[in-house]
């Protein structure tokens, strides 16, 4: 057996500040990361060339492919199309939703990358956390970790398994089949899923404000100040509404509460947007306003309207991604001052809704059309991100919220879809390497417009390639230095020769947890699978299980944000390594004690 | 259901035929009890609130702007008292407090000259030239009066729906006359109607709460929304908001209330 040498110390000891750092988040953990990176090659328990070589691997190059590819999906509405049936199945719950999108994207991780499927429904799962309110926070977590259990659902999952088969040829092993994982692959993902379920609320962090429920692109409410004004509600009218009673005009549904219509749909379908002051409301008419909820409640009461809990109708033309309010401000100089927003037409020349002013701490919402304008008025607006886009370039007023405009491009989905294959198929079919493949499909989404080159940059996270890219070299290093080989002989050594399988089976899915957390899931599963074997043939059990424990608990990659699923979710969760101790620790032994009682049920 | 306002000139035996007129159609008949009223509530003597209405405003008036406290203070009883409908108002300046209502029917009765001297001779015991410089008199305060205050001639027939000369038609046809214009329509109170007549009562009593911060408070409400105009500072704008958050709980009517420095930009109903 290998001694102990200064290096593996070295190695351990820079392992272990990792960990620590990672604890004590003294600095973020991609700046961690960094750390390692430059650290190692000065320490030299690597070259130079190997500190940097992450950002040429395989895995971070089809990372930042696969975003992009996500993003151009995502852009063109394709991954809405997707996630859309499953959201009108799971309803507005929060574990129905967690549980429909994890289903399917363990479903789809199960045959391709982890990092692929998590990347692609990463713009979607946002789209559903804004549009439905939930914090980010209690979805990505949960889906990440699935997207993770997935890949150990068939053979072609994730890397390990794939490698497996040839793993077992020196030994003259039988090989598996793509299937044979399937009974533990699938009690895997069903617990995690049970797992989040039952006690998601107790061990996922909830943001501690407001802004972190949705994506960190809308860093102000401007509705805080106004009494939550800028909540769209529904409301239907029943049927009987017109029957005895004078007709009521939208104008006066705005003079008498307050508020502002905005849309309405009749039956059988019309769908009137910014409704005219002289429309007379009718039988069954679904309408959307803004004001203070006290007046809303009150029109609903006394005008016997129906008042919805969220939006239904107008869930997609009301939804945070094609509308908002923003608050503007009158500047010095501006053409609006000294004038009425009656009298300059803003409402009708750019098709936006004046809900309030904001003037020296009062807020005015009664004929604010009538009000003269002042420098410093605040004037909240709603309306689509593009009319206020149009609104924020005729450079009357300055914006104090930035404007979330986001431009889709649904025509393009053909060629979003077209190149998502073709980069499926070179690496099905003629099985070209990952990167090279993604990176084909990513081109092609920039080259036919899909999206800008830009846009491509911009959907890529830097938080994420360097943290994993930064990884790379520790890993590196613990195989390079023998450190790994060392701790595996040590621990395996100490077990002995006659152990009860069970116990032979569990030892090596914590050996392999750990090592997954350190050194990546192909270099664990290379580096143990033939110790793991050898040992499980000299104790006289099964080899071929303990090959498999390898191959299934290097995803068991939970505790720390080193897998790359869980540095992808990482920035945009909010998360911080606590969080990823707290619920990923729980769930790796949950993994480990499903893992090793399937394996004991279904091939012992 | 309908609200009728007879002005008259003085001596021309308008009170009888609005007393006939309420009694015909089973309406309230307001009129000079309703400065008893404004007297009560703003603990005014009730002669200051007469003379304000009676008379043109003075020099002095105009600068201490009481005559106008005082209008509000009538305005705003007399409104208190309309608001459900089915009244006969035949006090003074009923046309003029209830301006802005188009629903109110407002009638105007004349006589001949002659007759209101033979009435003010029997009446007051006065000669015929005594009799007659009365009546000059008190005909001149009254033109004075609203040219001054709201730049109209009393004597405008424009300002009224019906008028009526009562010398040959008598009181009786007045009354006649007047209840069958009345049942028209266009006199015939909606919903929407008497909302209106119940905001102009909130605006007015609420102004009446105002104006001694600022005297040149103009108040306007619809639904219940109130808006108030002070062309005063933000200090007196914060002490309006101040008096109206206190009043709230009093006027459960009110729903909404913003005050604005600077003036409204349509005219206002009080």
């Amino acid at each position: 057996m290998e001694q102990l040498t200064t290096e593996m110390i070295m190695v351990m000891a820079m392992i272990c500040v990792a960990i620590f750092l990672f604890i004590v988040e003294w600095i973020r953990v991609d700046v961690v990361a960094i750390l390692m990176m430059v650290a190692l090659p000065l320490l030299k328990l690597v070259t130079p060339n190997e500190a940097f070589v992450g950002f040429s691997s395989n895995a971070v190059i089809s990372i930042i492919a696969v975003i992009i590819i996500g993003a151009g999906l995502d852009k063109t509405g394709l991954i809405n199309r997707v996630v859309a049936p499953v959201l009108r199945i799971a309803g507005n719950s929060t574990s129905r939703i967690t549980i429909a999108i994890s289903i399917t994207v363990a479903g789809i991780s199960s045959f391709m990358q982890n990092i692929g499927a998590a990347a692609l429904f990463l713009p979607a799962i946002q789209r559903v956390s804004k549009r439905l309110k939930i914090p980010i926070s209690l979805l990505l977590m949960p889906i990440g970790f699935c997207a993770i259990l997935g890949g150990t659902v068939t053979l072609v999952g994730s890397s390990p398994l794939i490698l497996l088969n040839d793993l077992l040829v020196p030994f003259n092993l039988e090989p598996f089949n793509l299937f044979d994982v399937t009974p533990i692959g699938a009690a895997l993902v069903a617990s995690g899923i049970a797992y989040f379920v039952l006690f998601g609320r107790f061990i996922l962090p909830r943001p501690k404000t407001p802004e972190e429920t949705s994506d960190d692109a809308s860093p102000h409410n401007p509705t805080d100040t106004y009494d939550g004004m800028g909540e769209p509600r529904e409301l239907r009218t029943p049927e009987d509404f017109t029957h005895y009673r004078e007709p009521l005009t939208i104008g006066e549904l705005r003079r008498k509460y307050l508020v502002n219509v905005v849309a309405l749909s009749e039956p059988p379908s019309l769908t009137t947007v910014n409704p005219p002051p002289d429309k007379e409301l009718r039988d069954n008419t679904d309408l959307v306003l803004f004001g203070t909820e006290k007046n809303i409640q009150r029109l609903a009461e006394e005008e016997e309207l129906v008042l919805k809990e969220s939006l239904e109708v107008f869930r997609d033309t009301l939804s945070e991604e094609n509308s908002g309010t923003v608050e503007a401000v009158v500047a010095p100089r501006s053409a609006l001052l000294g004038k009425t927003l009656k009298e300059v037409k803003l409402a009708e020349r750019f098709q936006v809704t004046p809900l309030a002013i904001h003037r020296q701490g009062r807020t005015l919402v009664t004929d604010i059309s009538d009000v003269t304008l002042g420098v410093g008025d605040a004037i909240l607006f709603q309306g689509t991100w593009k009319r206020l886009q149009d609104l924020h370039d005729e450079k009357l007023l300055i914006f104090t919220t930035p404007i979330d405009v986001e431009e889709m491009k649904p025509e393009k989905a053909l060629f979003a879809g077209f190149w998502l294959a073709v980069a499926l198929t070179m690496v099905i079919v003629f099985k070209i390497q990952l990167s090279v493949c993604l990176m084909t499909g990513a081109l092609g989404m920039v080259i036919t417009r899909v999206l800008s080159i830009d846009e491509a940059y911009q959907s890529v996270d830097w938080r994420t390639i360097f943290l994993l890219a930064g990884l790379i070299p520790l890993g590196i290093a613990t195989e390079k230095t023998g450190t790994a080989a060392w701790i595996a002989h040590q621990v395996l050594g100490a077990l002995g020769g006659s152990v009860p399988q069970v116990v032979l089976l569990t030892v090596i899915g914590v050996l392999a947890t750990i090592f997954t957390l350190v050194i990546s899931n192909v270099g664990a599963t290379v580096l143990l699978v033939p110790l793991v074997v050898n040992m499980a043939l000299a104790a006289g059990h099964d080899p071929r299980m303990a090959a498999l424990v390898v191959g299934m608990a290097t995803s068991n990659s939970f505790i720390l944000p080193t897998h790359q699923v869980n540095a992808l979710y990482m920035g945009p969760g909010h998360y911080r390594s606590v969080d990823f101790m707290k619920a990923g620790g729980i769930l790796s032994i949950i993994f480990i004690a499903v893992m090793i009682g399937t394996i004991y049920v279904f091939y012992l | 259901m309908a609200v009728i306002t007879i002005s008259r000139g003085s001596y021309s035996k308008g009170k009888e035929v609005a007393e006939g007129v309420a009694a015909t159609l089973d309406y309230e008949c307001v009129s000079r009890d309703i400065l008893l009223e404004a007297s009560d509530r703003f603990n005014i003597p009730e002669i200051k609130l007469l003379q304000a209405i009676h008379d043109a405003p003075s020099i002095l008036d105009r600068v201490g702007h009481g005559q106008v406290a005082y209008i509000t203070y009538i305005q705003s009883a007399l409104l208190e008292r309309v608001k459900e409908g089915n009244v006969v108002y035949h006090g003074l300046a009923g046309h003029i407090l209830l301006k802005g209502i188009e629903k109110v029917m407002k009638v105007r009765i004349l006589a001949n000259p002659d007759l209101r001297i033979a009435v003010v001779m029997e009446r007051e015991q006065v000669g015929e030239k005594e009799a007659r410089r009365r009546i000059a008199k008190i005909d001149e305060e009254r033109t004075k009066w609203t040219r001054r205050l709201y730049g109209v001639d009393p004597w405008d027939p424009t300002l009224y729906d019906l008028v009526i000369c009562i010398d040959k038609i008598k009181v009786e046809g007045a009354t006649r006359l007047i209840c069958e214009a009345a049942s028209q329509e266009a006199f015939s109170l909606t919903d929407r109607d008497r909302q209106k007549l119940s905001d102009m009562a909130l605006s007015c009593k609420l102004k009446s709460e105002l104006l001694d911060i600022d005297h040149n408070v103009t108040v306007t409400a619809e639904y219940g929304n109130v808006l108030v105009f002070t062309k005063a500072d933000d200090r007196k704008a914060r002490k309006m908001e101040e008096k109206l958050g206190s009043l709230a709980g009093r006027f459960p009517e009110i729903h909404n209330v913003e005050v604005r420095i600077g003036t409204p930009k349509l005219s206002a109903d009080a």
